[in-house]
């Protein structure tokens, strides 16, 4: 079997994102400065060769905030867009192989929470369960699911009496094998595409639940809380706290969009050029 | 067609129920005691025995479920302890400036996207698509407060072009009181073109903020069906028949094109709901945005329920509207 070569966008993608895990794992043994101790330099001083992208209002470095803040806002995305991934397609699945009351109760359900633009109901989970980095991950993953479950389960309703379906059927396999270990894989590619972009999502989402102060504790270095940080600033011309921050977001966000791009054009036949 | 109407009329009815369950366990069993929010921390266990009665939050959880679903079918979303009034009267109050706001801004957003988009489709696979793509993958990557904080410090701070972000009218200019609640609307009306050009001027910040977050996507699904309706067959018919290539492109190609255009932008008004949290809170834009801000940062559950509940039902209301507007522009949904 002879590989496609890999898109320009999956490339740019992968590697975007392969530098912010390296810089995420850097900034585990080492930052220029302790990101988290405030006036390691005055407030509000300008980029300069010791602080390159200037320290914040209580002089902290913006540049070791930015490089810790890779660890939370990446891997709040990973770990939150994961257990959506598993959690959404085991329930899609199911409701898609099954049919009948199982679909439609998980349909419906699913339904309801779609009756919510995702950001207010992640908004108001965290509220409700208060603070915390895994409270986080669990309300963004579970803002996730309804997207996975719809996906997984129309894929496995179109294909649940492929011939190829019917013949592991046929063998003596048993319902669950056929759902898991025949159909699913076959519909790995869209479910990874949209994961890539559902990643996206949850970046967005983490770092302007982080800008209303929700979420993580204040001093946490998260992107959103950097920037809403350094908010008042902006007026008074102090623009580097909040503006590198935002830089570092555009960064992952569209590196998970580009893969998202590339993962839908390898899998979905009609874009394929 | 009616018939479709109402059964999707119907479906709301369960997920409107849901809604409100989850709103209304989301802040009970997770909120904490609201006795708190309302006690000194000083008070006598009697007092507060007495302020839990009155609440009602001494009786069962199930009684205190029932009675607020009842309280919701009659559209009593409860009493804001932050403003002291109805949670109702608040955002009916507050409506039309988040309205007037999203509307503009993802009025801009399509007429700024969909051309961007037919634009990249025809010139596919050329630098001007390359750049249209480039533009829509950084707006879509980039958050709406960014954005907006980024446009306050160029165009305010910096450039001293436009007001800062004071809300509708600048600091010192009263508001008319309200006769349809739009303001640009309500100040035509009143013949005010003073005070209308100061409350454009105010619009323009924030409105843009709006825009350049929803072109991105309307522009990049524009190009997406649009790629696509340039290669089906009634196109290749219509060169074929000699047809000119702008009518080709506007006349058969954009009119089928604009279809999943609809549903997105059903979409989007979610996410405007969604969004009008931060960006009324950087604008200082006193709309239902910043009322459930101030509702989450003060912990007024009553006032942050009837929000979620109000965003939701427009937002299942906007879907609705998409699904009608559907029927009309597609033949093939009429049967």
């Amino acid at each position: 079997m002879t590989r496609a070569p890999l898109s320009w966008s999956m490339r740019i993608g992968l590697a975007i994102l392969g530098f912010y895990v390296a810089v995420a794992l850097l900034s585990l043994v080492w930052t220029p400065h302790d990101p988290l101790s405030p006036g390691v330099g005055d407030g509000f001083l300008p980029p300069s060769v010791e602080f390159p992208l200037g320290t914040d209002r209580l002089g902290s470095d913006v540049l070791s905030r930015l490089m810790a803040g890779t660890q939370y806002n990446l891997g709040i995305a990973v770990l939150a867009v994961a257990i959506a991934l598993t959690v959404g397609s085991i329930l899609g699945v199911i409701a898609g192989y099954y049919g009948g009351a199982t679909d439609i109760a998980i349909s419906r359900g699913v339904e309801v929470f779609q009756a919510f633009p995702g950001l207010l109901f992640a908004m108001l989970i965290v509220k409700a369960v208060g603070p915390g980095v895994v409270n986080v991950i669990l309300v963004l993953s579970f803002v996730g699911i309804p997207d996975y479950v719809r996906l997984a389960r129309a894929e496995v309703q179109s294909r649940r009496n492929w011939p190829y379906a019917e013949a592991a059927r046929m063998v003596g396999n048993r319902s669950w094998q056929v759902a898991f270990r025949h159909i699913l894989p076959n519909s790995t590619g869209p479910l990874l595409a949209f994961t890539s972009i559902n990643a996206a999502f949850v970046a967005l989402v983490t770092a302007s639940l982080g800008f209303l102060g929700l979420g993580l504790s204040p001093n946490t270095p998260e992107w959103g809380n950097m920037i809403a940080r350094g908010q008042d600033g902006v007026m008074t011309g102090e623009w580097w706290i909040s503006f590198f921050p935002g830089l570092a977001i555009l960064g992952m966000t569209g590196a998970f969009y580009l893969l998202g791009d590339a993962l839908s054009d390898l899998t979905d036949p009609r874009r394929r050029r | 067609m009616a018939r479709l109407i109402l059964q999707r009329l119907f479906w709301l009815l369960p997920v409107a129920l849901g809604v409100v369950t989850i709103t209304f366990f989301a802040a009970r069993v997770f909120g904490g005691d609201p006795t708190e929010l309302y006690t000194p921390p000083e008070a006598t266990d009697a007092l507060r025995a007495e302020i839990r009665e009155r609440l009602g939050l001494a009786d069962p959880l199930w009684v205190q479920y029932v009675r607020y679903i009842g309280d919701i079918a009659r559209l009593d979303f409860g009493v804001s302890f932050s403003t002291n009034q109805s949670v109702g009267a608040d955002l009916t109050d507050r409506l039309p400036a988040t309205l007037e706001l999203g509307l503009v801004g993802l009025g801009l957003g399509v007429l700024l996207g969909v051309p961007l988009g037919v634009l990249a489709a025809v010139t596919r696979e050329g630098p001007t698509d390359f750049l249209v793509r480039g533009i829509t993958l950084t707006g879509m990557a980039l958050p709406q407060f960014w954005i907006g904080l980024v446009l306050i410090w160029v165009f305010f701070v910096i450039l001293g072009w436009l007001p800062g972000p004071v809300g509708r009218l600048p600091i010192g200019v009263d508001l008319p009181a309200p006769i349809t609640g739009f303001l640009l609307i309500d100040l035509l009306l009143l013949g005010d073109m003073e005070r209308w050009r100061l409350a454009v001027l105010q619009l323009v910040l924030p409105a843009g903020t709006l825009a350049i977050a929803t072109l991105a996507p309307i522009a990049r699904v524009t190009r997406a069906s649009m790629v696509e309706a340039l290669q089906s067959d009634y196109i290749r018919t219509a060169i074929a028949m000699g047809h000119g290539k702008r009518a080709v492109w506007f006349r058969y190609a954009l009119r089928n094109a604009l279809l999943p255009v609809v549903t997105l932008v059903g979409v989007l008004a979610g996410y405007v709901f969604g969004g009008a949290v931060l960006l009324e809170s950087i604008f200082g834009w006193p709309g239902l945005g910043q009322y459930a801000l101030q509702a989450i940062e003060s912990s007024d559950f009553a006032a942050l329920q009837g929000f979620v509940i109000y965003a939701a039902l427009l937002y299942v209301l906007a879907f609705l509207a998409v699904d009608v507007l559907y029927m009309v522009i597609d033949p093939r949904m009429r049967r």
